[in-house]
């Protein structure tokens, strides 16, 4: 192997794939502690837990997807196609905390739903968000995973060739008789499946293990299993860490046996539809209604809970039953400015971490052959597709034993590690497409190899490489759970402030915090949008 | 059955590229349709099979057997079309490729229907074979029996033997040609090669302002 090759692959080795993979070892070897699982079997909520995490996770998957491809069948090859991508886009621009801390405003008891649809002097006595069936988490989830569904589905029906193939084929099926709706059922639906089997698991593991989330919305008696796991992790107790610890291995076992049920299952599936597939033409037409309603509630909705946010953050008092603040003010801003240490600490860690993952990928592309990117992007989806629990789980013991935890560098490496997975799928895509010929006839004018990256690559990638680090800054924003317990309580991020005050009941504060959360992000995203515009078109 | 335009234009930003355009194409009968690029000539199939899109618009009367095609759609018109690529459904065997298009009915019957196509177009054994394991040539003629297993009134052929090497675009052509006239099925093809045109058919040129050269 080449210096360089070996070279360009350390700074991701040292900074990314050695602590991901340490913090996996330790875990597991952490976590096969044969009183830490006895304890856990013995845990009385870890049956109804785990039943009610596979059910939200697996009911807030099949919604999410159901709802994508209804709106995707409806709006494919029409004049809304286009807009389709900016709307879904705006829709993941409010991070998931945020949006679930403004969904519990909107259909809390005491909430605006309530304070339109029922007045009286009283909340009314419904349990509308930690309903004892995680109900509201789901809903919270559908409403931010059909977003994301959609990112992912239009981009892989909408890129070049796949696009124009794609296109070809609904022609063909409209020449042989088939519908619109019955072109999309029978010949972009299954092709577009293939595309959204990562981005599923991806949502089935979120929605089934996440904590932030489920702390505002989730149920409490039982909670879901991450959040039993969560309090052992955060347990003063080493055998209760241990028992968190077995947990979350506990919880990936049973995600990955559902996972491979799953795959059985639409084998099964697959096989049973098979007939349908070519059963011969059918006049059906494309649900557009119904997609248009359901794409119009997702973005209503979205759009409410967004507002509603705000203005509760400049509403010092909203007392029931009124519609709108009888005061504003911005005390709860103040107060943010006031301890400004946990936004300080969250854009520090936003910055640092995308800036250097995108310098880190680019090193990765511009040293290793193409073939070798499996070594980066494969550890980067297995790390976005097990729990976070495991991975800040097996963080936290590696860094109590580095003496880590309530360090800079440890609470860096917990943020870098997600941070790194999302750059690096982001710009693995546009880096290995670029047109290398503009490179050869740079060499060929004699220019070095350095000056070629700095002059023609660099510039010419521009637009991506902003994106993947708008994308890393986005990410590293919303961290929690290794955030959390990589901080120990030494360092406060925003996220975990966020967290804290829903459980107080402040609500001004908690909206200003959940709007923190969302505004760097959003504007880092359009910045990059604009600086990213290149000049030569 | 017959294929009639009348006074068919085609314009592309407000200016025609094809004006008043008549033809009359009699059942069995190919027409071949040939022009430079950018005179309209895929254009005009697309106005024809119904999904012209994009920055061209057309005006004019299309009718099969007298019957008005205008106001249906691209899959209630029982207009086939073959295109430059085979665009055979990767995610669906050859058979089922076949079965896709062919009307509905007892399945055994219409496996049977589907297995003598794929007999006659020398494909034998190939139902259950995914496409992107065929040749080119096998492809191309997948591709026309699926369309004509759909029994449509009327074909268009857009440039399909353009691909292809020239022997097996010569036998593919006499193929095609062949069961469009043994199914009585008018056709009109555009091609930029006159060799491609059937001995005899009429031939269309298309020029700047559509003149025709029969």
């Amino acid at each position: 192997m080449k210096v360089k090759t070996i070279a360009g692959a350390l700074p991701l080795g040292v900074l990314w794939g050695l602590p991901l993979m340490a913090a996996l070892v330790l875990g597991v070897v952490r976590g096969v502690d044969a009183d830490a699982w006895r304890a856990l079997f013995e845990h009385p909520q870890l049956w109804p837990a785990l039943w009610l995490s596979l059910f939200t996770g697996i009911a807030a998957t099949g919604l999410s997807l159901l709802c994508t491809l209804i709106i995707l069948a409806g709006l494919y090859r029409t004049r809304l196609w286009n807009a389709l991508q900016p709307m879904a886009a705006a829709g993941l621009a409010l991070p998931h905390l945020a949006f679930a801390i403004g969904f519990a405003f909107l259909v809390a008891p005491s909430g605006l739903l309530a304070r339109l649809a029922v007045g009286g002097t009283q909340p009314p006595q419904w349990s509308t968000i930690q309903d004892p069936w995680g109900l509201a988490l789901i809903a919270a989830l559908v409403l931010k995973e059909i977003p994301f569904l959609l990112v992912t589905g239009w981009s892989a029906l909408s890129r070049g060739d796949q696009a124009a193939h794609l296109d070809g084929q609904c022609r063909a099926a409209a020449s042989l008789g088939h519908g619109t709706g019955s072109a999309w059922l029978r010949i972009v639906q299954p092709q577009l499946l293939s595309h959204l089997r990562w981005p599923l698991v991806i949502v089935f593991v979120y929605g089934s293990t996440v904590v932030d989330k489920a702390l505002v919305l989730g149920p409490t008696q039982p909670p879901t299993l991450s959040l039993v796991i969560w309090n052992d992790l955060n347990d003063a107790e080493t055998a209760t860490n241990l028992r968190g610890l077995a947990g979350a291995f506990f919880m990936s076992l049973a995600l990955g046996l559902m996972l491979a049920a799953s795959g059985l299952m639409k084998t099964f599936m697959a096989r049973l539809a098979r007939p349908l597939l070519s059963a011969g033409p059918s006049l059906a037409s494309a649900p557009k209604r119904v997609a248009a309603i359901l794409g119009g509630g997702v973005v209503l909705l979205s759009g409410v809970v967004t507002l509603l946010l705000a203005v509760l953050s400049v509403s010092p008092r909203w007392p029931y039953p009124a519609i709108w603040p009888p005061v504003t003010g911005t005390k709860a801003w103040l107060s943010l400015f006031a301890t400004p240490a946990p936004l300080w600490t969250s854009l520090a860690l936003a910055a640092t971490t995308a800036v250097v993952a995108v310098l880190v990928a680019i090193i990765w592309f511009e040293t290793q052959d193409p073939s070798r990117d499996r070594y980066l992007l494969v550890p980067a989806l297995f790390s976005l597709a097990i729990p976070q629990l495991v991975i800040g789980g097996g963080q936290y013991g590696l860094f109590l034993t580095l003496g880590l935890v309530g360090t800079p560098t440890g609470l860096f490496i917990a943020h870098f590690t997600p941070v790194m997975a999302y750059v690096a799928i982001v710009l693995a895509g546009p880096w290995r497409g670029f047109d290398n010929r503009y490179m050869a006839a740079a060499r060929a004018l004699s220019s070095t190899p350095l000056r070629n990256v700095l002059r023609i690559k660099l510039p010419m990638l521009k637009a991506p490489l902003l994106t993947a680090a708008a994308v890393g800054f986005g990410v590293s924003m919303v961290q929690f759970v290794p955030a959390q317990l990589a901080a120990a309580g030494r360092y406060s991020t925003l996220p975990m402030e966020a967290v804290t005050l829903t459980s107080g009941g402040n609500r001004s504060l908690t909206a200003a915090y959940a709007l923190a959360l969302a505004i760097p992000p959003l504007i880092v995203f359009l910045a990059a949008g604009l600086l990213g515009r290149p000049r030569w078109r | 059955m017959a294929l009639t335009l009348r006074g068919v234009s085609v314009s592309l930003q407000g200016r025609d590229i094809i004006k008043a355009f008549d033809l009359d194409i009699a059942s069995g009968e190919i027409v071949t349709l040939m022009g430079a690029s950018g005179s309209g000539k895929s254009t005009l199939l697309s106005f024809i099979a119904g999904d012209l899109a994009g920055p061209f618009s057309a005006r004019g009367h299309i009718m099969l057997d007298g019957q008005s095609l205008g106001s249906l759609p691209p899959e209630r018109r029982h207009v086939g079309r073959l295109f430059q690529d085979d665009l055979l459904f990767p995610h669906l065997t050859v058979g089922e490729n076949l079965l896709f298009g062919m009307p509905r009915g007892e399945r055994a019957s219409r496996i049977s229907r589907m297995e003598a196509a794929l007999a006659d177009a020398g494909l034998e054994g190939m139902a259950e074979r995914p496409p992107h394991t065929l040749s080119g040539g096998q492809r191309a003629r997948v591709a026309l029996m699926r369309a004509l297993v759909a029994e449509p009134k009327a074909m268009l052929l857009d440039e399909p033997f353009n691909k292809l090497d020239m022997e097996l675009r010569g036998a593919l052509r006499a193929f095609t040609f062949d069961h469009l006239r043994d199914q009585q099925i008018p056709c009109l093809m555009v091609t930029h090669d006159r060799s491609d045109a059937p001995a005899g058919g009429r031939v269309l040129l298309l020029k700047d302002s559509m003149e025709r050269d029969d």
